[in-house]
């Protein structure tokens, strides 16, 4: 019962931050909701009883990948250029086109899904060894390909910083 | 499991908001002056604003950061589970596993020291 | 959170016990902090206020209390007065995942004319199962308080500040989280309570098949792994933004860094985060390396057994006990919060560049080659603990 109420307190509180992404004007609060939505999500997972992926969605999501948004954010004159990030026609256009097809694509997920609240499956907690011992086995081309996918992060970084009119042009 | 945490999380922001409100309370009000309110700084009339340049260098080192934390979360289970697999006879092929992709880390960190972008002149 | 209403107010007020524990350790730090330097810098420092100017921590925070608010104009309201208060919340949120004592078990008892079954309070505001894990995650949210006062005062000093912060902090997240792979290795946990009772006895582990004890050493992890607790320390000191890396509020450049615009009670609270930062690098220290809040070899059987027998309620001499070895964590914590402070005041502060190169050019790949090292050795000599 008390997972239930807490379920339903998360998920709101993640949409009402997600909500938020959308709804401010300045971009530097967006992404601070972009934060908060995460840490709900996180704690979403750890109701699922997977407190690893929802550790790691703390560490990665609202500890690295948002740091560097609001670095980046910070960096630009806001107060400038508030038009840029929320304004005009098209762009209204656009975001009310991918709402829509958004929630479309939600409603009918929702309707197929059979409506019976038993759980057919009950969920163990997954102890962080077990996910070892399936990752580094049973799935360790695609442990090893990760390796190389984020190896083209730098790479990739650094040579674009590096191009005619980059940042880091010589 | 999660619920201790957000009950603490919701206890120490309300000690935190407290504090600063009863703070704001018990202050003395005094009249706002010009020279009070110009930002920060070290004697001067105040020049610049908060826009500055900022050297591009911090968001390079947030992307790097990026890919190594995530590689480094991967160690976490690996490092759990390394010593069940030694037992069970499997710890070679989960050494060289971690040799593989430790190699490619240590690639990707060798190429970003020589092509410079981890030098803050 | 708990079965009955008992548990659930136990574990409240002992979560709020434990916070206020860190908050109040805080003005006592400052005053060895300003008392030490005086020592270490042959001044006298504080002195004048009560008995070796212990009432000053007092004063200080009436001080604190009483100051004119003051917002920045053109500054973001909301996020400078936000700032400080999320300042406080990592720092809370981790220091409550770490044991800070045995268990407290409770028999069966009567009150209120009713039966009260029995308990176990973990000595801690919550247990998970991957606890080193959370506390890192959890840590690694302290940039945005930084970020945010250095964004929402509207003054150049305060984004230089920030900027740099949270630059260092995540460049040493990198080295902190791989000391501690090569002792998660041997631990074969990443829970806390499961560390400390690894660490118990004296040295002794397997080796090529043969048993080998040192009967002199505690089996701390120390011994395993000087190096990673090295690294571990030293990218701790970073983190918290102390001397020798505290770039970020470097006053010859950048006046105080992100907290230039802040100034009574809201700089307080920054204060008290610092602290907290410090205090749960410290317990993860003493938990990793140095046996939690267990005395070495068996002293801590022997000294809980003499406690228990001078009470005769069972349940009281528990408690009694548990708040004994309590102690003993607390000194040890004490002891490396003194090491954050002697070296503050013992070591000059590194230049921008030469806090980067350490980070990423020196203490990665140290880090990494200790990762594999200790991998080649467990594969080759076997079991080690």
């Amino acid at each position: 019962m008390a997972e239930i109420v807490l379920f339903y307190l998360l998920a709101a509180a993640t949409v009402a931050a997600a909500v938020g992404v959308v709804m401010h004007e300045n971009p530097l609060l967006c992404a601070l909701h972009l934060v908060l939505s995460m840490l709900g999500v996180a704690g979403l997972f750890f109701l699922l009883q997977a407190p690893f992926v929802g550790a790691v969605q703390i560490m990665v999501y609202a500890g690295a990948v948002m740091v560097l948004f609001v670095l980046v954010l910070m960096l630009i004159d806001t107060n400038q250029d508030d038009e840029k990030f929320s304004g005009g026609n098209i762009s209204a256009l656009t975001k009310g086109l991918s709402v829509g097809v958004l929630s479309g694509l939600l409603t009918s997920i929702i309707l197929r899904t059979p409506q019976s609240l038993q759980r057919s499956v009950t969920y163990e907690a997954y102890e962080v060894i077990d996910i070892a011992k399936l990752l580094f086995t049973k799935y360790v081309l695609a442990f090893e390909l990760l390796g190389v996918l984020l190896l083209v992060i730098p790479v990739g970084v650094v040579a674009l910083s590096r191009i005619r009119g980059g940042t880091h042009d010589r | 499991m999660i619920l201790p945490i957000l009950v603490l999380a919701l206890m120490v922001g309300t000690f935190g908001t407290l504090l600063v409100y009863v703070a704001s309370l018990l202050g003395p009000k005094k009249k706002k002056t010009v020279a009070k309110y110009m930002p920060y700084e070290c004697g001067l009339p105040g020049q610049e604003t908060k826009k500055t340049n900022v050297s591009i260098r911090f968001y390079l080192t947030a992307i790097l950061f990026i890919m190594f934390d995530i590689e480094i979360l991967f160690l976490y289970p690996w490092a759990v589970a390394y010593r069940d697999f030694v037992d069970a006879g499997q710890g070679a092929f989960m050494f060289w596993e971690l040799f593989v992709f430790i190699g490619l880390f240590v690639f990707g960190l060798l190429w970003e020291i020589k092509a410079k972008a981890l030098d803050w002149e | 959170m708990g079965s009955d209403v008992f548990e659930i107010t136990v574990n409240v007020i002992k979560m709020l016990i434990i916070f206020l524990l860190m908050v109040q350790l805080v003005p006592i730090l400052v005053w060895v902090e300003r008392r030490g330097s005086a020592f270490i810098q042959n001044r006298f420092g504080p002195n004048r206020v009560g008995p070796l100017g212990l009432t000053q921590l007092l004063a200080d925070a009436v001080k604190f209390l009483f100051k004119e608010e003051f917002v920045p104009p053109k500054s973001h309201a909301l996020l400078y007065y936000a700032a400080p208060v999320l300042a406080l919340i990592p720092g809370a949120i981790a220091f409550g995942g770490i044991p800070l004592s045995m268990p407290i078990d409770i028999q069966p008892f009567q009150m209120f004319g009713s039966e009260w079954g029995p308990y176990t309070f973990k000595f801690q505001s919550y247990d998970l199962d991957i606890g080193i894990l959370f506390i890192l995650a959890i840590s690694s949210l302290g940039a945005y308080a930084l970020l945010l006062a250095g964004w929402g005062s509207n003054n150049k000093y305060s984004l230089f500040g920030a900027l740099r912060a949270s630059a260092q902090m995540i460049s040493y997240e990198l080295a902190m989280g791989l000391s501690l792979v090569g002792m998660l290795m041997l631990y074969q946990t990443l829970n806390f309570s499961n560390m400390v009772e690894l660490q118990k006895g004296p040295l002794h582990f397997m080796f090529f098949g043969k048993e080998i004890l040192i009967p002199f050493l505690p089996n701390w992890g120390i011994f395993y792994q000087p190096l990673g607790f090295i690294l571990f320390a030293t990218a701790a000191f970073a983190e918290t933004n102390r001397l020798p890396f505290d770039l970020p509020e470097a006053e010859g450049e950048l006046v105080a860094g992100y907290h230039t615009e802040y100034g009574g009670l809201k700089m307080l609270l920054f204060y008290i985060g610092e602290y907290g930062h410090m205090m749960v690098a410290s317990a993860v220290m003493v938990t990793f390396y140095f046996g939690g809040y267990e005395l070495p070899f068996s002293l801590s059987d022997s000294l809980t057994g003499a406690v228990r027998g001078a009470f005769s309620s069972v349940n009281l001499g528990n408690v009694m006990a548990a708040l004994v070895i309590h102690v003993v964590m607390l000194l040890k914590i004490l002891f490396f919060l003194w090491v954050f402070i002697w070296v503050r005041w013992t070591l000059p502060r590194f230049r921008y560049d030469q806090l980067m190169d350490l980070g990423w050019k020196t203490m990665l790949p140290w880090s990494l080659a200790n990762v594999l090292a200790t991998a080649y050795l467990i594969l080759m000599a076997g079991s080690a603990v």
